[in-house]
């Protein structure tokens, strides 16, 4: 009789039920995982700049953040495409540059440098920073992103985004 | 059927059609619409000036999504008011409410296909807040992002999971929601019995048994289903209608192509999110993941567990009035806030600098014509709305003058910490005293 339990308890259909269970387990993982880490290995890779060219560092002379917007083709083996992009570049000294990220860190608006009120505004929900890139109002959780600095040949080169902690030190 | 299945019935044929025709004008838009930054407004463009009924199926697509969500949510009003979530229908409630999450899911990956600018800065907030998440929010951002901007790979992702990985989702749990309502029938409503299912069955030792003794006597008694069916037609007929006459006379808004260096753009998301948006205001600093992740994701728990939550058998409104209270002041918090949201002053759009930077200061004679200037000049307006112009980040001025002196003005503005503890507005140390004393003229004549 079908069904019925056999030596050491496992009926007939239990044991296949068993085998069909392995089957599709393995084809599962068999054609899942490489599935994910299709979709989700590439996004987790060190994504950046990766050095883009802003300009020859004497054409920043004020102690003003200056707008930098610039075409970027990311090298990377991906069909190049150039991609718009900005940063504000503040120059400290002579060979002391701080790059901002445009982003606001609360929810990403583009934030704006006012020259007159010395300061960056961002138009959603109230986020001001000062010229250090400190929250000075609004409910930014943190400081302004900031890109690696490279000069090279008397070139400004903008490289990963990193986060700052209240010290303005680089944390992540 | 039961007796008292009306016009509010409808809803849920409503949103099916409504679903039904996004897919087949979204399978239609996908013949020229090309998912890459360099093509995708173009295309968008060919399809709307060029395409033989481009605009017309454009714009029945772009209007439907947002009918889908007003007829979807007024659907799940219906439902929880009506109680027809409870015994045995839970489970088809819990699908009804991943749907709507699907739903707001094509609509937020919908949102930058057009890759104009709105599209494109829409989706770096909405890709930031989900960054803001705790323990899973960085690396789910970067997912959906493909990395840490939104570029290209981004553009491709939102289009597949637009196409493809949503609707399939869409398709089965639909499929499992209708397959649960054809099993076990429309509920009835709770006012054709009176405000209780009736006293007996709320007070049965097993009022699941005697529920459905009820049902089955209200089957007995009912209409035949084509004689409700009627209806669900009519509707869909004044939806379509409706549509059509959106996509013939509405503009759709048309901004310029997506432009991740344009430091002047204000993002705006979709009305229907606008009530979360606004929400991020109230929440500082690190309370942020407050807005971004505690509220909405224990409204979106609350709402999947509401049959769990509220297992009582009463099923009238009016019987179950902590349920009712909640539900009514949740929907009057979420149109609030949409409300403020969409009425709210914008900043003005900044103006890059007028003064050479580093150049001589300029004497200022206290006048408030000088201290208007310089308001306008330090960026207040980012902030402060006077007569309707501004921001909404600090208090209205327009009227200032009447409760403050010029005196107490300027030593606020100077360092508003000292004058007030705990205030939010940025120090504006940097000012010489005759600017400050401007500004303070200027606004003390505000009354």
């Amino acid at each position: 009789m079908k069904g019925v339990a056999e030596k050491g308890g496992t009926s007939r259909r239990q044991f296949f039920n068993r085998i069909l269970t392995g089957i599709g387990g393995l084809i599962g993982v068999g054609a899942g995982a490489p599935l994910a880490g299709f979709g989700i290995l590439p996004a987790l890779k060190e994504e950046a700049l990766d050095w883009a060219r802003l300009g020859p560092a004497e054409m920043f002379v004020t102690s003003e953040p200056k707008l930098v917007p610039f075409t970027h083709v990311v090298p990377k083996p991906w069909p190049e495409e150039p991609v718009k992009h900005a940063v504000y570049v503040l120059k400290k000294g002579e060979a002391d540059f701080v790059i901002y990220d445009i982003r606001c860190t609360h929810v990403g608006c583009p934030i704006n440098w006012n020259a007159q009120a010395k300061r960056f505004f961002s138009p959603c929900h109230g986020g001001v920073f000062d010229i250090e890139g400190r929250v000075q109002a609004g409910p930014p959780p943190r400081a302004l992103d900031r890109y690696e600095v490279k000069i090279e040949n008397g070139i400004l080169y903008a490289g990963r985004l990193y986060r700052v902690d209240e010290n303005l030190r680089r944390v992540a | 059927m039961p007796k008292g299945v009306g016009w509010l019935h409808t809803l849920g044929s409503a949103t099916l059609f409504l679903l039904a025709l996004q897919v087949v004008t979204g399978v239609a838009l996908s013949l020229y619409y090309v998912p890459t930054p360099d093509h995708a407004y173009e295309s968008l463009k060919y399809i709307t000036q060029t395409v033989p009924f481009g605009a017309f199926l454009r714009g029945l697509h772009r209007w439907g999504a947002s009918l889908i969500v007003v007829v979807a949510v007024l659907h799940m009003v219906r439902v929880f008011f009506m109680g027809a979530y409870k015994y045995p229908r839970e489970l088809t409630w819990a699908i009804g409410i991943l749907l709507l999450g699907v739903i707001l899911g094509l609509g937020f990956t919908g949102y930058l296909l057009p890759w104009d600018n709105r599209a494109y800065w829409a989706t770096v907030v909405g890709t930031s807040i989900v960054e803001s998440w705790p323990v899973i929010g960085g690396f789910a951002a970067r997912i959906l992002r493909v990395g840490t901007d939104v570029g290209i790979r981004t553009l491709i992702r939102f289009y597949n999971l637009h196409t493809f990985v949503l609707p399939a989702f869409l398709g089965w749990l639909t499929l499992a929601h209708l397959y649960l309502v054809l099993q076990q029938g429309i509920a009835a409503p709770p006012a054709a019995e009176g405000r209780r299912v009736s006293r007996s069955t709320v007070r049965a030792p097993d009022f699941r048994e005697a529920y459905r003794q009820e049902v089955e006597e209200k089957q007995r008694t009912g209409i035949p289903f084509y004689e409700a069916l009627w209806k669900d037609g009519v509707v869909a007929l004044v939806l379509f209608t409706l549509l059509v006459v959106m996509a013939l006379l509405l503009e759709i808004p048309t901004e310029k192509v997506a432009d991740p260096s344009d430091v002047n753009y204000l993002p705006r998301p979709e009305w229907y999110f606008l009530f979360l948006y606004e929400l991020l205001w109230y929440f500082k600093g690190p309370w942020m993941v407050v807005g971004t992740f505690v509220i909405p994701a224990a409204l979106f728990l609350a709402l999947l567990l509401v049959p769990w939550l509220d297992r009582r058998p009463e099923r009238h409104p009016l019987g179950r009035p902590l349920a009712s209270s909640v539900a009514a002041a949740g929907i009057f918090a979420a149109v609030y806030l949409t409300y403020l949201g969409a009425t709210a002053p914008l900043p003005p759009s900044p103006t890059t600098a007028a003064l050479p930077p580093g150049g001589p200061k300029v004497a200022v004679a206290a006048t408030p014509e000088a201290g208007k200037r310089l308001y306008e000049a330090q960026g207040c307006s980012a902030c402060h709305a006077i007569r309707g112009q501004g921001g909404a980040a600090g208090p209205d001025l327009s009227r200032v003058g009447r409760t403050r002196d010029a005196a107490w003005l300027a030593r606020f503005t100077r360092d508003p910490e000292a004058v007030k503890p705990g205030s939010p507005m940025p120090p504006y140390k940097d000012l010489s005293e005759a600017e400050l004393q401007a500004i303070a003229a200027y606004l003390a004549v505000l009354r």
